[in-house]
């Protein structure tokens, strides 16, 4: 509420509420400057509804991030020819289970030049594993057995491999096609399984006390699943500028006697105007669209979300190897469909950015307008490692699936532990009863001490 | 001894600022009980986590260009803040412009 202006300086009365001379806390004003102009050549609109993105062009022929070396099919130890293939999770390589050679791909990293170049990206630029998603493309595989010829049909939306009915052989989908299934890369598991059941143990162990009693008694962190979740990895290069009206405080000073004294304040108004160029690099987020539904009142997603962000720069080159013993989620979302939240979550970065510029605005900044030039934008698909404890607990009718998830690389545990809430509600109207008894008493002497 | 501390506690009471402080010591005991409720709701739920991408993604920023113009000044409001205070807020939108 503003107050009309005091008709005189303001009086020097009351303790503490002497007006002194006026603040010297205003920002230093300085004359006002053209901001750079914004530079619509450069900007990167989203590609329209049926316009295909342009294929990341840098190195010249384009970064096809198909493994090469691998098919669709039986892939076999490079040293022996078995076909028993799994990632030895202490170390992050692979393992044969029958000659023990241990290899890794190559990490995309320094493969595509993934770190370089991004203050030079212009359009958007779309890695082989993150093109489009052609619905006419099936995502169950029929693969031919090359050991006894049988068909084994794989369903690519939670596995990438499957074992030969016949003959045993493990038979992995490892070709990109145009159904989101096969990334440009994968970032192996690091954190054993019984690490993460002892990280999903000694959260929930935390928060026991008000714990929904059906849940204590089904908790089974053992049960807790490998799972490679689709993301997309961005790099992006761009320009913010940002207008608004900020205040200083120049002065503070209470009016009044006893019951009616108030405090007041003096401000400067000043018109704040900042721009800021950003290169960012590995931005993660999910791409597939029910995991980025982020509504906290319908699902526990945000769980998922929070252990980010994954070390992005040791993801290798795709080998269905990988997962075997995991299960993998398919990414289901286009960059056309990510790019609202992309441009969210960049103007969120660049208001951080200008942050540091603010500190003499001690009451604050509004904001009044944002801009955003992004200039070019580098996506590559990747799967990314998360151990996954699910409990569907229903309240009221309603179910909803709460997540302890625990990062695969580093371990970050975060998670929703369905509540017991007559027990809390009960705690809490108790001890909020318990304060005001004590507090009553107080505020009864306080009103008698006025009355005299 | 004991009643001279509750008058002491009076005399801040009545000493401090007005009724705003009076009725902020009534209410105490709801707020509370709110607050254990919101706050072990929230260690729980953990409904306010996210990533963190402002801060935990790799950011190389230019430097910060700008200015900042006094267009006016504000005498005697009571409001701590300036109205529509978003400076700590970075995922609050405002008009977006081209």
């Amino acid at each position: 509420m503003t107050m009309p202006p005091p008709q005189a300086p303001p009086p020097p009365e009351g303790a503490g509420g002497g007006a002194a001379a006026p603040d010297a806390r205003a920002v230093p004003v300085v004359p006002r400057r053209p901001l750079p102009p914004p530079r619509p050549e450069d900007r990167q609109r989203a590609p329209g509804p049926g316009e295909p993105p342009v294929e990341l062009a840098v190195p010249p022929a384009g970064p096809r991030t198909q493994n090469a070396r691998l098919q669709d099919g039986i892939n076999r130890c490079p040293r022996c020819g078995s076909t028993d293939i799994r990632l030895k999770v202490e170390g992050g390589l692979l393992r044969c289970g029958y000659c023990r050679n241990e290899w890794s791909e190559a990490r995309v990293e320094e493969r595509l030049g993934l770190g370089e170049g991004i203050r030079d990206l212009r359009g958007t630029l779309v890695a082989s594993g993150a093109q489009d998603i052609d619905a006419a493309v099936d995502t169950s595989l029929t693969i031919e057995c090359a050991g006894c010829g049988a068909e084994v049909v794989i369903d690519t939306d939670d596995a990438m491999s499957a074992r030969c009915h016949w003959c045993r052989q493990r038979l992995d989908v490892n070709r990109q096609i145009p159904n989101g299934a096969v990334p440009d890369a994968v970032l192996p598991f690091a954190l054993p399984h019984a690490e993460a059941v002892e990280r999903i143990r000694a959260f929930a162990h935390a928060r026991r006390t008000f714990a929904h009693a059906r849940f204590k008694a089904e908790f089974q962190p053992e049960n807790v699943v490998g799972v490679y979740l689709p993301y997309m990895v961005v790099d992006a290069q761009i320009s913010t500028r940002l207008e608004g009206v900020g205040e200083v405080e120049t002065r503070r000073y209470t009016r009044g006697t006893k019951s009616n004294r108030r405090t007041y304040y003096d401000a400067d108004v000043v018109r704040v105007r900042r721009a800021v160029d950003v290169t960012v690099d590995d931005l993660t987020f999910e791409s597939s669209a029910q995991r980025s539904n982020l509504d906290v009142h319908r699902s526990t997603n945000n769980i998922v979300n929070s252990i980010l962000p994954f070390d992005t720069k040791n993801a290798v080159t795709w080998n269905a190897a990988y997962l075997a013993g995991f299960t993998s989620e398919r990414r289901d979302q286009d960059v056309q469909a990510m790019h609202p939240r992309l441009e969210d979550q960049l103007l969120s970065i660049g208001r951080s950015q200008v942050r540091a510029s603010l500190g003499a605005y001690d009451r604050g900044v509004r904001w009044e307008t944002e801009a955003l030039d992004v200039h070019g934008t580098r996506w590559v698909a990747m799967y990314l490692p998360v151990w996954l404890y699910s409990y569907h607990h229903v309240e009221g009718g309603v179910g909803m699936v709460h997540y302890v998830a625990v990062n695969g690389r580093t371990g970050e545990t975060m998670g929703s532990i369905p509540l017991a809430k007559g027990r809390l509600l009960a705690v809490a109207i108790g001890v909020g009863a318990l304060v005001e008894a004590i507090v009553l008493p107080l505020v009864a002497l306080g009103v008698l001490s006025w009355g005299r | 001894m004991h009643a001279d501390a509750l008058v002491a506690v009076a005399a801040v009471v009545a000493s401090s600022d007005g009724e705003g402080f009076l009725f902020a010591l009534l209410a105490a005991g709801p707020a509370t009980g709110i607050a254990i409720y919101t706050t072990i709701y929230r260690r729980y739920r953990n409904q306010d986590k996210t990533h963190v991408f402002e801060q935990e993604t790799r950011i190389a920023p230019g430097p910060v260009r700008g200015d900042d113009a006094k267009v006016d000044e504000v005498r005697g409001t009571r409001r701590r803040r300036i109205e529509g205070d978003v400076i700590d807020q970075p995922r609050q939108r405002v008009r977006r412009v081209p």
